[in-house]
Protein backbone atom coordinates (compact mmCIF):
# COMPACT_ATOMS: atom_id res chain seq x y z
CA UNK A 1 0.00 0.00 0.00
CA UNK A 2 1.03 3.06 -0.86
CA UNK A 3 1.14 6.16 1.11
CA UNK A 4 -0.70 8.82 0.96
CA UNK A 5 1.25 11.77 0.21
CA UNK A 6 -0.39 15.10 2.57
CA UNK A 7 -1.88 17.47 0.79
CA UNK A 8 -0.29 20.41 1.80
CA UNK A 9 -0.65 23.73 -0.05
CA UNK A 10 3.14 23.25 -1.11
CA UNK A 11 1.90 19.94 -2.97
CA UNK A 12 -1.32 21.24 -4.57
CA UNK A 13 0.89 24.20 -5.76
CA UNK A 14 3.59 22.00 -7.31
CA UNK A 15 0.73 19.70 -8.88
CA UNK A 16 -0.53 22.98 -10.26
CA UNK A 17 2.86 24.33 -12.17
CA UNK A 18 3.07 20.51 -13.30
CA UNK A 19 -0.59 21.15 -15.19
CA UNK A 20 0.43 24.27 -16.12
CA UNK A 21 3.19 22.79 -17.88
CA UNK A 22 1.81 20.45 -19.47
CA UNK A 23 -1.03 22.79 -21.27
CA UNK A 24 1.65 24.94 -22.23
CA UNK A 25 2.83 21.69 -24.49
CA UNK A 26 -0.82 21.52 -26.21
CA UNK A 27 -0.02 24.72 -27.69
CA UNK A 28 2.28 23.65 -30.02
CA UNK A 29 1.50 21.41 -33.21
CA UNK A 30 3.25 18.43 -33.03
CA UNK A 31 4.07 17.51 -36.53
CA UNK A 32 6.87 16.83 -38.83
CA UNK A 33 6.69 20.53 -40.10
CA UNK A 34 8.34 21.46 -37.13
CA UNK A 35 11.36 20.76 -38.25
CA UNK A 36 13.24 21.74 -41.23
CA UNK A 37 13.59 19.30 -44.40
CA UNK A 38 17.64 19.41 -44.16
CA UNK A 39 17.37 19.80 -40.54
CA UNK A 40 18.53 16.24 -39.87
CA UNK A 41 21.08 16.56 -41.33
CA UNK A 42 22.09 19.70 -40.12
CA UNK A 43 22.08 18.28 -36.77
CA UNK A 44 24.42 15.21 -37.58
CA UNK A 45 26.74 17.89 -39.17
CA UNK A 46 26.73 20.30 -35.69
CA UNK A 47 27.38 16.90 -33.79
CA UNK A 48 30.24 16.18 -36.19
CA UNK A 49 31.87 19.03 -35.54
CA UNK A 50 31.56 19.38 -32.15
CA UNK A 51 33.83 16.64 -32.28
CA UNK A 52 35.97 17.06 -34.81
CA UNK A 53 36.62 21.56 -34.06
CA UNK A 54 38.85 23.29 -36.63
CA UNK A 55 41.94 23.69 -34.92
CA UNK A 56 44.09 25.55 -38.20
CA UNK A 57 46.19 28.03 -36.80
CA UNK A 58 44.20 31.07 -38.62
CA UNK A 59 41.45 29.90 -36.95
CA UNK A 60 43.05 29.66 -33.25
CA UNK A 61 44.19 33.20 -33.87
CA UNK A 62 41.27 34.54 -34.78
CA UNK A 63 39.36 32.87 -31.68
CA UNK A 64 42.10 34.62 -29.48
CA UNK A 65 41.70 37.63 -30.57
CA UNK A 66 37.21 37.55 -30.14
CA UNK A 67 37.87 36.13 -26.95
CA UNK A 68 40.13 38.94 -25.79
CA UNK A 69 37.43 41.38 -27.27
CA UNK A 70 34.38 39.19 -25.64
CA UNK A 71 36.58 40.03 -22.13
CA UNK A 72 37.41 43.80 -22.73
CA UNK A 73 33.64 44.10 -23.01
CA UNK A 74 32.59 42.18 -20.40
CA UNK A 75 35.58 43.88 -18.18
CA UNK A 76 34.91 47.54 -18.96
CA UNK A 77 30.84 47.20 -18.36
CA UNK A 78 30.91 44.94 -15.29
CA UNK A 79 33.35 48.21 -13.83
CA UNK A 80 30.25 50.70 -14.74
CA UNK A 81 27.85 47.85 -13.39
CA UNK A 82 29.61 48.33 -10.31
CA UNK A 83 29.75 51.75 -10.17
CA UNK A 84 25.98 52.02 -10.54
CA UNK A 85 25.13 49.00 -8.13
CA UNK A 86 27.39 50.60 -5.44
CA UNK A 87 25.65 54.12 -6.06
CA UNK A 88 22.07 53.05 -6.55
CA UNK A 89 22.57 49.56 -4.05
CA UNK A 90 23.20 51.99 -1.11
CA UNK A 91 20.68 54.17 -1.65
CA UNK A 92 17.93 51.40 -2.16
CA UNK A 93 19.09 50.01 1.06
CA UNK A 94 18.20 52.76 2.93
CA UNK A 95 21.05 52.69 5.39
CA UNK A 96 21.46 56.52 4.80
CA UNK A 97 18.04 57.84 5.38
CA UNK A 98 17.17 59.51 8.12
CA UNK A 99 13.68 58.66 9.78
CA UNK A 100 11.30 55.81 8.66
CA UNK A 101 9.49 58.08 6.53
CA UNK A 102 12.41 59.35 4.54
CA UNK A 103 14.23 55.73 4.87
CA UNK A 104 10.94 53.87 2.84
CA UNK A 105 10.63 56.32 0.34
CA UNK A 106 14.13 56.05 -0.78
CA UNK A 107 13.85 52.37 -0.60
CA UNK A 108 10.83 52.68 -2.82
CA UNK A 109 11.99 55.26 -5.46
CA UNK A 110 15.60 53.40 -5.93
CA UNK A 111 14.33 50.06 -5.93
CA UNK A 112 11.99 50.79 -8.52
CA UNK A 113 15.04 52.76 -10.80
CA UNK A 114 17.05 49.14 -10.19
CA UNK A 115 13.66 47.26 -11.30
CA UNK A 116 13.66 49.36 -14.48
CA UNK A 117 17.38 49.10 -15.38
CA UNK A 118 17.25 45.01 -15.18
CA UNK A 119 13.93 44.45 -16.31
CA UNK A 120 15.03 44.72 -20.38
CA UNK A 121 17.56 42.14 -21.28
CA UNK A 122 20.87 43.61 -22.46
CA UNK A 123 20.51 43.15 -26.16
CA UNK A 124 17.53 44.75 -26.06
CA UNK A 125 19.70 47.70 -24.36
CA UNK A 126 22.52 47.46 -27.00
CA UNK A 127 19.84 47.87 -29.58
CA UNK A 128 18.16 50.10 -28.73
CA UNK A 129 21.76 52.15 -27.97
CA UNK A 130 22.98 51.53 -31.20
CA UNK A 131 19.92 52.54 -33.41
CA UNK A 132 19.79 56.15 -30.74
CA UNK A 133 23.84 56.67 -30.96
CA UNK A 134 25.21 54.33 -33.99
CA UNK A 135 27.56 51.81 -33.52
CA UNK A 136 30.23 52.18 -31.30
CA UNK A 137 31.95 50.12 -28.55
CA UNK A 138 30.19 52.00 -25.79
CA UNK A 139 26.82 50.95 -26.77
CA UNK A 140 28.00 47.39 -25.48
CA UNK A 141 30.14 48.83 -22.34
CA UNK A 142 26.27 50.16 -21.47
CA UNK A 143 23.88 47.69 -22.58
CA UNK A 144 25.98 45.23 -20.16
CA UNK A 145 26.12 48.14 -17.23
CA UNK A 146 22.67 49.27 -16.84
CA UNK A 147 20.99 46.06 -16.71
CA UNK A 148 23.80 44.31 -14.51
CA UNK A 149 24.06 47.56 -12.22
CA UNK A 150 20.45 46.82 -11.49
CA UNK A 151 20.81 43.21 -10.77
CA UNK A 152 23.81 44.25 -9.06
CA UNK A 153 22.20 47.09 -7.08
CA UNK A 154 19.77 44.99 -5.57
CA UNK A 155 21.47 42.49 -4.61
CA UNK A 156 23.69 44.84 -3.06
CA UNK A 157 20.80 46.29 -1.00
CA UNK A 158 19.64 43.39 0.65
CA UNK A 159 23.22 42.68 1.69
CA UNK A 160 23.34 46.01 3.01
CA UNK A 161 19.94 45.34 4.55
CA UNK A 162 20.43 41.72 6.11
CA UNK A 163 23.73 42.99 7.85
CA UNK A 164 23.27 42.22 11.66
CA UNK A 165 22.47 44.97 13.55
CA UNK A 166 24.29 44.47 16.59
CA UNK A 167 27.37 46.11 15.11
CA UNK A 168 25.29 48.47 13.73
CA UNK A 169 24.09 49.75 17.19
CA UNK A 170 27.55 50.00 18.91
CA UNK A 171 28.90 52.04 16.21
CA UNK A 172 25.72 54.52 16.48
CA UNK A 173 26.42 54.45 20.32
CA UNK A 174 30.08 55.62 19.65
CA UNK A 175 28.39 58.63 17.84
CA UNK A 176 29.20 57.50 14.34
CA UNK A 177 27.25 59.76 11.48
CA UNK A 178 25.68 57.98 8.67
CA UNK A 179 27.72 57.86 6.23
CA UNK A 180 30.70 56.14 9.04
CA UNK A 181 28.03 53.59 9.54
CA UNK A 182 28.14 52.68 5.72
CA UNK A 183 32.02 53.13 5.77
CA UNK A 184 33.21 50.76 9.11
CA UNK A 185 30.20 49.08 9.86
CA UNK A 186 27.84 47.86 6.90
CA UNK A 187 30.15 47.79 4.07
CA UNK A 188 32.81 45.99 5.81
CA UNK A 189 30.02 43.38 7.24
CA UNK A 190 28.75 43.05 3.52
CA UNK A 191 31.90 43.54 1.26
CA UNK A 192 32.41 39.06 1.31
CA UNK A 193 29.37 38.31 0.03
CA UNK A 194 28.92 41.55 -2.10
CA UNK A 195 32.46 40.11 -3.84
CA UNK A 196 31.97 37.17 -4.45
CA UNK A 197 28.17 37.56 -5.68
CA UNK A 198 30.10 40.04 -8.10
CA UNK A 199 32.18 37.27 -9.53
CA UNK A 200 29.58 35.02 -10.54
CA UNK A 201 28.01 38.08 -12.51
CA UNK A 202 31.14 38.47 -14.27
CA UNK A 203 31.19 34.89 -15.43
CA UNK A 204 27.13 35.74 -17.24
CA UNK A 205 28.42 39.34 -18.05
CA UNK A 206 30.99 37.36 -20.07
CA UNK A 207 28.43 35.35 -21.85
CA UNK A 208 26.25 38.61 -22.48
CA UNK A 209 29.22 40.16 -24.09
CA UNK A 210 29.58 36.91 -26.06
CA UNK A 211 25.89 37.96 -27.72
CA UNK A 212 27.05 41.53 -28.35
CA UNK A 213 27.54 40.68 -31.76
CA UNK A 214 24.28 40.42 -33.00
CA UNK A 215 24.09 44.24 -32.82
CA UNK A 216 27.25 44.16 -34.95
CA UNK A 217 29.73 44.29 -32.21
CA UNK A 218 33.02 42.05 -32.80
CA UNK A 219 34.06 39.07 -30.49
CA UNK A 220 33.01 35.50 -30.33
CA UNK A 221 29.71 35.83 -30.78
CA UNK A 222 30.28 37.50 -34.12
CA UNK A 223 32.41 34.73 -35.49
CA UNK A 224 29.75 32.14 -34.48
CA UNK A 225 27.18 33.96 -36.44
CA UNK A 226 29.68 34.17 -39.22
CA UNK A 227 30.87 30.74 -39.56
CA UNK A 228 26.80 29.34 -38.62
CA UNK A 229 26.31 31.43 -41.93
CA UNK A 230 28.69 29.99 -43.65
CA UNK A 231 27.62 26.31 -42.43
CA UNK A 232 31.74 25.55 -40.94
CA UNK A 233 30.16 24.04 -37.51
CA UNK A 234 34.04 22.84 -37.22
CA UNK A 235 35.16 26.57 -36.96
CA UNK A 236 31.70 26.99 -34.72
CA UNK A 237 32.59 24.76 -32.25
CA UNK A 238 36.15 25.95 -31.99
CA UNK A 239 34.76 29.53 -30.89
CA UNK A 240 32.12 28.17 -28.58
CA UNK A 241 35.12 25.81 -26.84
CA UNK A 242 36.85 28.77 -26.40
CA UNK A 243 33.93 30.85 -24.93
CA UNK A 244 33.50 27.81 -22.77
CA UNK A 245 37.17 27.50 -21.76
CA UNK A 246 35.96 31.18 -21.06
CA UNK A 247 33.61 31.12 -18.77
CA UNK A 248 35.48 27.80 -16.49
CA UNK A 249 38.30 30.21 -16.52
CA UNK A 250 36.26 32.74 -14.96
CA UNK A 251 34.34 30.39 -13.27
CA UNK A 252 37.20 28.78 -11.11
CA UNK A 253 38.41 32.10 -10.70
CA UNK A 254 35.65 33.60 -8.64
CA UNK A 255 35.44 29.95 -6.51
CA UNK A 256 39.17 30.93 -5.44
CA UNK A 257 37.96 33.81 -4.51
CA UNK A 258 35.05 32.76 -2.54
CA UNK A 259 36.63 30.12 -0.81
CA UNK A 260 39.38 32.53 0.29
CA UNK A 261 36.51 34.64 1.36
CA UNK A 262 34.54 31.88 3.28
CA UNK A 263 38.09 30.92 5.34
CA UNK B 1 46.14 32.16 -5.50
CA UNK B 2 45.58 34.90 -2.77
CA UNK B 3 43.23 37.96 -2.29
CA UNK B 4 45.93 40.23 -3.16
CA UNK B 5 46.67 39.07 -6.45
CA UNK B 6 43.44 38.59 -7.54
CA UNK B 7 42.74 41.91 -6.96
CA UNK B 8 45.90 42.70 -9.26
CA UNK B 9 44.92 40.66 -11.65
CA UNK B 10 41.16 42.14 -11.51
CA UNK B 11 43.24 45.88 -11.65
CA UNK B 12 44.82 44.83 -14.47
CA UNK B 13 42.01 43.59 -16.61
CA UNK B 14 40.17 46.52 -15.94
CA UNK B 15 42.65 49.04 -17.35
CA UNK B 16 43.38 47.08 -19.75
CA UNK B 17 40.26 46.82 -21.08
CA UNK B 18 39.59 50.76 -21.12
CA UNK B 19 43.05 51.26 -23.10
CA UNK B 20 41.87 48.65 -25.44
CA UNK B 21 38.19 50.41 -26.00
CA UNK B 22 39.94 54.33 -25.99
CA UNK B 23 43.28 53.61 -28.24
CA UNK B 24 42.48 50.31 -30.36
CA UNK B 25 38.80 50.39 -30.90
CA UNK B 26 39.52 54.30 -30.90
CA UNK B 27 36.00 55.03 -29.20
CA UNK B 28 35.71 58.56 -28.17
CA UNK B 29 33.33 59.66 -25.40
CA UNK B 30 33.06 63.16 -26.80
CA UNK B 31 32.01 61.88 -29.75
CA UNK B 32 29.26 59.78 -28.31
CA UNK B 33 28.05 62.86 -26.65
CA UNK B 34 28.21 64.88 -29.79
CA UNK B 35 25.46 67.53 -30.82
CA UNK B 36 24.50 65.23 -33.44
CA UNK B 37 24.08 62.27 -31.66
CA UNK B 38 21.80 64.13 -29.16
CA UNK B 39 19.82 65.09 -31.81
CA UNK B 40 19.41 61.61 -33.20
CA UNK B 41 18.80 60.21 -30.00
CA UNK B 42 16.11 62.20 -29.39
CA UNK B 43 15.02 62.09 -32.88
CA UNK B 44 14.95 58.16 -32.06
CA UNK B 45 12.82 58.84 -29.10
CA UNK B 46 10.41 61.28 -30.56
CA UNK B 47 9.73 58.71 -33.42
CA UNK B 48 9.01 55.84 -30.19
CA UNK B 49 6.80 57.37 -28.56
CA UNK B 50 4.56 58.14 -32.03
CA UNK B 51 5.27 62.01 -32.46
CA UNK B 52 6.43 61.47 -35.96
CA UNK B 53 3.59 59.13 -36.83
CA UNK B 54 0.15 59.58 -37.87
CA UNK B 55 -0.93 56.25 -36.71
CA UNK B 56 0.86 55.18 -33.66
CA UNK B 57 0.94 51.64 -33.28
CA UNK B 58 -0.38 51.86 -29.70
CA UNK B 59 -3.33 54.03 -30.11
CA UNK B 60 -4.97 51.16 -32.46
CA UNK B 61 -6.75 48.21 -31.42
CA UNK B 62 -5.36 45.75 -34.28
CA UNK B 63 -1.96 46.26 -32.67
CA UNK B 64 -3.07 45.58 -29.63
CA UNK B 65 -4.74 42.63 -30.28
CA UNK B 66 -1.24 41.10 -31.83
CA UNK B 67 1.04 42.55 -29.09
CA UNK B 68 -1.13 41.18 -26.91
CA UNK B 69 -1.41 37.60 -28.47
CA UNK B 70 2.74 37.49 -29.02
CA UNK B 71 3.06 38.64 -25.42
CA UNK B 72 0.66 35.26 -24.29
CA UNK B 73 2.97 33.28 -27.01
CA UNK B 74 6.08 34.76 -25.07
CA UNK B 75 4.79 33.93 -21.73
CA UNK B 76 3.76 29.67 -23.02
CA UNK B 77 7.06 29.48 -24.79
CA UNK B 78 8.85 30.85 -21.39
CA UNK B 79 6.89 28.05 -19.36
CA UNK B 80 7.19 25.38 -22.04
CA UNK B 81 11.16 26.59 -21.84
CA UNK B 82 11.90 25.87 -17.62
CA UNK B 83 9.38 22.81 -18.03
CA UNK B 84 12.32 21.23 -20.29
CA UNK B 85 14.80 22.34 -18.61
CA UNK B 86 13.50 21.13 -14.73
CA UNK B 87 12.33 18.11 -16.57
CA UNK B 88 15.79 17.35 -17.91
CA UNK B 89 17.40 17.83 -14.44
CA UNK B 90 15.00 16.10 -12.34
CA UNK B 91 16.05 13.23 -14.56
CA UNK B 92 19.76 14.05 -13.92
CA UNK B 93 20.12 15.33 -10.77
CA UNK B 94 20.30 12.79 -8.09
CA UNK B 95 23.44 10.97 -10.27
CA UNK B 96 25.18 14.41 -10.61
CA UNK B 97 25.33 15.39 -6.48
CA UNK B 98 28.47 14.71 -5.13
CA UNK B 99 27.03 12.82 -1.64
CA UNK B 100 25.42 10.65 -3.75
CA UNK B 101 28.12 9.45 -6.18
CA UNK B 102 30.10 8.74 -3.01
CA UNK B 103 27.69 6.88 -1.69
CA UNK B 104 27.48 8.46 1.68
CA UNK B 105 23.49 9.36 1.17
CA UNK B 106 22.06 6.42 -0.49
CA UNK B 107 24.83 3.68 1.35
CA UNK B 108 25.12 1.56 -1.70
CA UNK B 109 29.13 2.66 -3.92
CA UNK B 110 29.37 1.40 -7.37
CA UNK B 111 32.53 1.87 -9.10
CA UNK B 112 30.45 3.18 -12.40
CA UNK B 113 28.67 5.96 -9.74
CA UNK B 114 31.80 8.28 -10.82
CA UNK B 115 31.40 8.01 -14.04
CA UNK B 116 27.85 9.18 -14.53
CA UNK B 117 28.60 11.63 -11.82
CA UNK B 118 31.48 13.50 -13.98
CA UNK B 119 29.59 12.83 -17.15
CA UNK B 120 26.73 14.20 -16.21
CA UNK B 121 28.49 17.69 -14.44
CA UNK B 122 30.10 17.87 -17.57
CA UNK B 123 26.89 17.82 -19.29
CA UNK B 124 26.28 20.97 -16.92
CA UNK B 125 29.00 22.96 -17.33
CA UNK B 126 28.87 22.57 -21.17
CA UNK B 127 25.21 23.77 -21.81
CA UNK B 128 25.25 26.70 -18.75
CA UNK B 129 28.34 27.78 -20.45
CA UNK B 130 26.45 28.78 -23.92
CA UNK B 131 24.54 31.37 -23.58
CA UNK B 132 21.03 31.01 -25.03
CA UNK B 133 21.09 33.44 -27.88
CA UNK B 134 23.73 31.24 -29.35
CA UNK B 135 21.93 27.60 -28.52
CA UNK B 136 19.02 29.46 -30.66
CA UNK B 137 21.41 30.29 -33.39
CA UNK B 138 22.29 26.80 -33.77
CA UNK B 139 18.82 25.18 -33.08
CA UNK B 140 17.20 27.32 -36.08
CA UNK B 141 19.05 25.80 -38.25
CA UNK B 142 17.54 22.39 -36.88
CA UNK B 143 13.54 23.04 -36.22
CA UNK B 144 11.57 25.76 -38.20
CA UNK B 145 10.64 29.41 -36.75
CA UNK B 146 8.16 29.31 -33.98
CA UNK B 147 7.87 28.58 -30.30
CA UNK B 148 9.22 25.80 -29.90
CA UNK B 149 12.89 25.90 -31.22
CA UNK B 150 13.31 29.18 -28.69
CA UNK B 151 11.96 26.81 -25.76
CA UNK B 152 14.61 24.33 -26.63
CA UNK B 153 17.09 26.48 -26.91
CA UNK B 154 15.90 28.26 -23.39
CA UNK B 155 15.97 25.35 -21.49
CA UNK B 156 19.29 24.25 -22.93
CA UNK B 157 21.06 26.98 -21.33
CA UNK B 158 18.82 26.90 -17.99
CA UNK B 159 19.83 23.15 -17.84
CA UNK B 160 23.41 23.39 -16.92
CA UNK B 161 22.52 26.04 -14.47
CA UNK B 162 19.68 24.31 -12.61
CA UNK B 163 21.29 21.39 -12.82
CA UNK B 164 24.26 23.10 -10.73
CA UNK B 165 22.06 25.02 -8.00
CA UNK B 166 20.20 21.61 -7.81
CA UNK B 167 23.35 19.09 -7.53
CA UNK B 168 24.14 21.89 -4.48
CA UNK B 169 21.13 21.39 -2.61
CA UNK B 170 21.21 18.01 -2.70
CA UNK B 171 24.63 17.77 -1.69
CA UNK B 172 23.91 19.81 1.42
CA UNK B 173 20.63 17.67 2.66
CA UNK B 174 20.97 17.17 6.25
CA UNK B 175 21.85 13.08 6.76
CA UNK B 176 19.74 13.07 10.28
CA UNK B 177 16.73 12.57 9.38
CA UNK B 178 17.36 10.44 6.58
CA UNK B 179 19.40 7.67 8.72
CA UNK B 180 16.77 7.95 11.17
CA UNK B 181 13.96 6.94 8.88
CA UNK B 182 17.09 4.29 7.29
CA UNK B 183 17.57 2.87 11.00
CA UNK B 184 13.59 2.66 11.85
CA UNK B 185 12.85 0.67 9.10
CA UNK B 186 11.65 2.53 6.39
CA UNK B 187 11.62 1.37 2.03
CA UNK B 188 13.58 2.98 -0.54
CA UNK B 189 10.83 4.83 -1.62
CA UNK B 190 9.89 5.86 1.89
CA UNK B 191 13.17 7.32 2.32
CA UNK B 192 12.70 9.17 -0.64
CA UNK B 193 9.45 10.46 -0.19
CA UNK B 194 9.76 11.39 3.73
CA UNK B 195 13.48 11.86 3.96
CA UNK B 196 14.85 13.41 0.59
CA UNK B 197 11.72 15.17 -0.98
CA UNK B 198 10.21 17.62 1.81
CA UNK B 199 13.90 18.45 2.34
CA UNK B 200 14.63 19.18 -1.41
CA UNK B 201 11.14 20.21 -2.82
CA UNK B 202 10.88 23.71 -1.56
CA UNK B 203 14.90 25.29 -2.57
CA UNK B 204 14.13 23.39 -5.79
CA UNK B 205 10.98 25.66 -6.37
CA UNK B 206 12.85 28.63 -5.35
CA UNK B 207 15.57 28.33 -7.87
CA UNK B 208 13.15 26.51 -10.52
CA UNK B 209 11.12 30.00 -10.14
CA UNK B 210 14.18 32.06 -10.18
CA UNK B 211 15.33 30.92 -13.49
CA UNK B 212 11.91 31.73 -14.82
CA UNK B 213 12.16 35.34 -14.02
CA UNK B 214 15.61 35.12 -16.07
CA UNK B 215 14.05 32.87 -18.69
CA UNK B 216 11.14 36.07 -19.52
CA UNK B 217 13.68 38.61 -19.82
CA UNK B 218 15.83 35.90 -22.43
CA UNK B 219 12.37 35.26 -24.17
CA UNK B 220 12.48 38.21 -26.57
CA UNK B 221 16.53 38.11 -27.29
CA UNK B 222 16.08 34.38 -28.81
CA UNK B 223 13.42 35.82 -30.74
CA UNK B 224 15.43 37.69 -32.56
CA UNK B 225 16.91 34.78 -34.74
CA UNK B 226 13.86 33.44 -35.55
CA UNK B 227 12.78 31.38 -32.26
CA UNK B 228 9.33 33.03 -32.19
CA UNK B 229 7.18 35.14 -29.77
CA UNK B 230 7.70 39.20 -29.21
CA UNK B 231 11.09 38.72 -30.16
CA UNK B 232 10.90 38.03 -33.62
CA UNK B 233 8.13 40.62 -34.17
CA UNK B 234 10.09 43.27 -32.19
CA UNK B 235 13.39 42.49 -34.80
CA UNK B 236 11.06 42.45 -37.54
CA UNK B 237 9.74 45.97 -36.66
CA UNK B 238 13.54 47.28 -36.33
CA UNK B 239 14.54 46.32 -39.63
CA UNK B 240 11.48 47.61 -40.73
CA UNK B 241 11.44 50.63 -38.66
CA UNK B 242 8.34 50.81 -37.11
CA UNK B 243 9.09 52.63 -34.75
CA UNK B 244 5.66 53.14 -32.90
CA UNK B 245 5.42 48.64 -33.12
CA UNK B 246 9.02 48.43 -31.07
CA UNK B 247 7.45 50.45 -28.86
CA UNK B 248 4.50 48.63 -28.28
CA UNK B 249 6.51 45.40 -28.04
CA UNK B 250 8.53 47.14 -25.47
CA UNK B 251 5.79 48.16 -23.45
CA UNK B 252 4.29 44.32 -23.30
CA UNK B 253 8.01 43.33 -22.78
CA UNK B 254 8.27 45.54 -19.50
CA UNK B 255 4.97 44.55 -18.44
CA UNK B 256 5.05 40.93 -18.94
CA UNK B 257 7.97 40.56 -16.73
CA UNK B 258 6.78 42.67 -13.74
CA UNK B 259 3.61 40.33 -13.81
CA UNK B 260 5.99 37.01 -14.19
CA UNK B 261 8.42 38.85 -11.16
CA UNK B 262 4.94 39.24 -9.07
CA UNK B 263 3.85 35.90 -9.86
CA UNK B 264 6.99 33.87 -8.82
CA UNK B 265 7.37 36.28 -5.48
CA UNK B 266 3.70 35.02 -4.87
CA UNK B 267 4.25 31.36 -5.40
CA UNK B 268 7.82 31.50 -3.83
CA UNK B 269 5.79 33.11 -0.41
CA UNK B 270 2.74 30.61 -0.72
CA UNK B 271 5.54 27.64 -1.06
CA UNK B 272 7.45 28.95 1.94
CA UNK B 273 4.17 29.03 4.55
Amino acid sequence: MWPLIDFHKKNVLTGLMFLVFLSSLLYIDWGPELIHAGGGTSLWQMVKGMFTPDLSGDILLLALVASWQTLVYAVAGMTLAIIFAFGFGTLASGVLAQGSLGRSGLKTFFRGVLGFMRAIHELVWAWLFVAAFGLTPFAAVFAIAIPYGGILGRIFADMLSDVPPQPIRALQAAGASRLQLLIYGYLPLAAADMTSYTMYRFECAIRSSAIMSFVGLGGLGYQIDLSLHDLKYSEVWTFLYFLIGLVIVVDLWSQVIRKRLVA
Amino acid sequence: MSLRLSLLIALVLIMASWAHIFFVDQASLSELFSEENRQHGLQFIRQLIGLEDEHPAFLEGQSWKKALTLTFETLVMSIMAIGFATTAMLVTVVPAARNVAQGSLTLVRRWYNWLIFCFFRLCYIFSRAVPELIWAMMIIFIFNPGLLPGAIALALHNFGILGKLCAEVIEDLDLRPIRNLASSGASKAQIFIYGVIPEVLPKFITYILYRWEVIIRTTIVVGFVGAGGLGMEFKLSMSWFHYTEIALYLLCYVLLVFFVDLLSEGIRRAVKS
